[in-house]
């Protein structure tokens, strides 16, 4: 090889590093605001939004929607949360909530730009609570529509709906709490409490929301500056709207048919009204759909086994004869028969929406019957005759005989 | 025509042979199978679909087999000549051109629009594909060998990965989106072979490989693995897909394979985000299809104006580039890809039989022992 071509693929290979080194987007993560949370409320400009309106600052948008972003801190560099933002809460600085109204989400994030804030970023965004009043308003493929296009925010974010205000759920009155952390994780207490739904995802949501099938999300209310689990809110499929909620017990019943592992319990009374509970050990349920020509009907099927871990009554119950067991067990039953039946009841009668998956069983079973009746489902479900059967054992008494 | 390209040095292996075939496979439509299967039938049981499209393009090929087994040592662009006489054979020849050219700009495309959409926001798009594009110049300038050998580096780390990361999301996993099972017949099942088909053609390299091996006699060996590999990574995919994220959302996502990496999440690992490992190891996949793709069109043109192989790797370089920049939409790229797999189907399913009927009646070849 001569002399300058060697000089000349050195040079070659000089340039080369500098052009195609991967580094050329590079951004530092101080200088960006991850937002962890978001939540949409039905619109309502902040006192901020007003005053900055009166003087001129404003552009053409309706109120649709105001967004919540819960930002993490991104570093030291980062200023403590309420002082720099006019539309945050006193937080101990562990989190920063800002909040715009407009009625494109985009066009509000951008809209931040303006107020000198460094650019959000949607990586890591952890959880999208939505308040049932704008749920109400809007189907959830509307308001996700955004969501579900961007190709910042992962697909295994968690939706949530909240009774009241979606930025009161993003608020906490614990310093050095995140909020939007708190409610990624509260699912992972299902193994003790059967109350809590299974995570809805983005992508679970857009499944829902694509294939019209009616469905249940996490509802959320807060008091005192905290978040609680309670119940769950239902969208009916044909709209992609609110509906209304189920209560926790009813929750609780249901949970019965919708659910592979329970971890929760029955509480019921005895006869003069002294609490008993029943510790779920296991349990499974068998919901069978039954086609005779064009009548449906299910048969729920419910077997379960559990301890009694809890007996107010006095005197003690001696739960080692079988007819005591009985009785309690049947008292068990009745409880959670009535849990189950309201819930269905509720489903069935007040909201007309098949949230817990009966049209599923249809779909799996009977395909062609599905065919014929999946288009006004929901109409037919409120007059399917269900019926249900639990049976429940109690197996042992805990460490303690009475 | 003269052989251009020196096979007594430059073999490959029966493994390295099959390695080539998996890696040409695999491309692009890994991405967005699961979208495409659904748009052609809206059915969970695609998956049948994928799997008797595996067997449809494990007979297509056995035909590419036989026909390069009459003609020992040759390529495809060689032999065509034999049988057709050479202005058919200039005609056929030219379309395959095309077809790799166009399949490479393809693979250069998908690379960079997803690659830009998920991974390098803010890099420019030409540096993104120079880098590309030379690296594989580079690489296929060393011949048929070096190309072998990077693939035989490449393919166990890209396929463990893709696995670790698609598979990690098997907890999401409900089975209920899979059933029922040929609810609506056996139809939509048919009406999904075509899209697979073209995401699972791959055995079409044999054409040119086989004539390089050491041991042709193995191609069948090559074959199957070319085959069954790519089906069974397809059909994890498609199932997984359809399994976690359901019917609809499968459907509705623009890069199905990519949202079920970023569906799940597991907190405490090394990683968060998967997803940025499972582009990675894609684009060193893509990286090898396009690299083979881009040898085979240059050594088509070899044969065909007799010239070495090397010089026309820089012809064939630019216009690539200038194919792969004529779709100016997202929409328009799509297209292109169900284009090209059809195209796919008709050279390389219909072809080599009715070239090896005429073969055999014009005797042309050895005769099978």
């Amino acid at each position: 090889m001569s002399r300058t071509m060697r000089i000349g693929l050195m040079l070659t290979f000089i340039v080369l590093q500098v052009i195609t080194t991967g580094c050329w987007g590079h951004r530092e993560i101080e200088d960006q605001s991850v937002y962890i949370g978001l939540g949409l409320d039905v619109g309502s400009p902040s006192k901020f939004e007003q005053e900055a309106n009166e003087q001129g600052g404003h552009y053409p948008k309706m109120n649709t929607v105001t967004v919540t972003v819960q930002i993490a801190p991104a570093g030291s560099s980062q200023k403590q949360g309420g002082q720099g933002s006019p539309s945050s809460g006193s937080q101990g600085g562990s989190y920063q909530n800002q909040q715009l109204t407009g009625d494109s989400i985009l066009q509000v994030f951008r809209q931040f730009a303006l107020r000198n804030e460094p650019p959000l970023v949607g990586l890591h965004l952890k959880v999208v609570v939505v308040s049932s009043e704008l749920a109400k308003q809007y189907g959830m493929g509307q308001i996700f529509d955004f969501i579900f296009r961007d190709n910042d925010i992962r697909e295994s974010c968690l939706v949530m709906i909240s009774h009241g205000k979606a930025s009161e759920v993003l608020n906490s009155q614990h310093p050095g709490e995140i909020p939007a952390f708190r409610l990624r994780d509260a699912h992972r207490n299902r193994y003790r409490n059967q109350k809590i739904l299974p995570p809805v995802t983005l992508v679970m949501l857009e499944n829902n929301v694509r294939s019209k099938s009616s469905f249940m999300l996490q509802n959320i209310v807060s008091a005192e500056g905290e978040q609680y689990l309670s119940g769950a809110a239902i969208i009916k499929g044909e709209t992609n709207k609110w509906v209304g909620e189920l209560s926790e017990a009813e929750v609780e019943g249901l949970s019965w048919i919708t659910e592979k592992k329970l971890g929760g319990v029955v509480k019921t009374y005895t006869i003069d009204g002294r609490a008993i509970t029943y510790e779920i050990k296991n349990a499974s349920a068998k919901v069978v759909p039954i086609v005779s020509g064009d009548d449906i009907s299910f048969q729920i099927k419910i077997s379960s086994e559990g301890r009694l871990i809890e007996d107010w009554s006095q005197p003690d119950i001696t739960p080692q004869q079988t007819t005591v067991l009985q009785k309690l067990e049947e008292k068990f039953e009745e409880q959670a028969r009535k849990q189950l039946g309201q819930a269905l009841y509720k489903l069935q009668n007040v909201y007309h929406t098949d949230a817990a998956g009966f049209g599923e069983q249809i779909r799996i079973s009977h395909p062609k019957v599905w065919k014929k009746v999946k288009d006004n489902w929901d109409d037919i479900f409120s007059h399917v005759p269900i019926s249900y059967d639990i049976k429940m054992t109690i197996i042992d008494y805990g460490s303690s005989k009475e | 025509m003269v052989s251009t390209t020196n096979k007594h040095t430059d073999q490959i292996t029966t493994a390295q042979a099959a390695v080539l075939v998996i890696n040409y496979t695999l491309g692009a439509s890994i991405m967005t199978i699961s979208r495409n299967l659904l748009e052609a039938a809206r059915t969970p049981d695609i998956w049948i679909s994928v799997i008797l499209s595996g067997l449809i393009c494990f007979l297509a090929g056995l035909f590419i087999l036989w026909l390069c087994q009459r003609f020992r040592g040759k390529t495809l662009y060689e032999f065509m000549p034999e049988i057709t006489g050479k202005s058919v054979a200039y005609v056929i020849i030219i379309i395959m051109i095309v077809y790799f050219i166009t399949m490479s700009a393809y693979e250069l495309r998908m690379m960079t629009e997803v690659t830009s959409d998920f991974l390098l926001e803010d890099t420019p798009r030409w540096s993104i594909i120079m880098a590309f594009m030379w690296i594989a110049l580079y690489l296929n300038v060393g011949g048929i060998n070096s190309m072998a050998r990077l693939n035989e580096i490449v393919l166990p780390i890209t396929l463990i990965f893709f696995m670790v990361c698609i598979l990690s999301s098997l907890n999401l996993f409900d089975i209920k989106q899979l059933r029922p099972v040929l609810g609506a017949g056996i139809t939509p099942v048919l009406h999904g072979i075509m899209p697979a088909l073209s995401a699972l053609t791959g055995y079409e390299i044999l054409f040119i490989l086989i004539a390089f091996m050491k041991t042709p006699k193995q191609g069948i060996r090559a074959l199957h693995a070319g085959v069954w590999i790519p089906t069974m990574i397809i059909l994890i995919t498609v199932i997984l897909s359809i399994g976690v994220l359901g019917l609809y959302a499968t459907a509705n996502k623009t890069y199905p394979t990519l949202t079920l990496v970023r569906s799940y999440e597991y907190q405490g690992l090394i990683f968060e985000r998967f997803e940025s490992l499972m582009l990675v190891i894609w684009i060193m996949q893509m990286f090898t299809s396009f690299s083979i793709m881009h040898y085979a069109a240059s050594l088509g043109c070899s044969t065909m104006f007799n010239k070495k192989p090397n010089s026309l790797l820089f012809v064939t370089l630019p216009l690539i580039f200038i194919v792969s920049m004529v779709p100016k939409t997202l929409m328009e790229t799509v297209k292109l890809g169900e284009m090209l797999g059809v195209a796919s189907i008709i050279l390389f399913g219909g072809f080599p039989p009715i070239l090896l009927l005429v073969s055999v009646i014009r005797k042309k070849g050895m005769r099978r022992k």
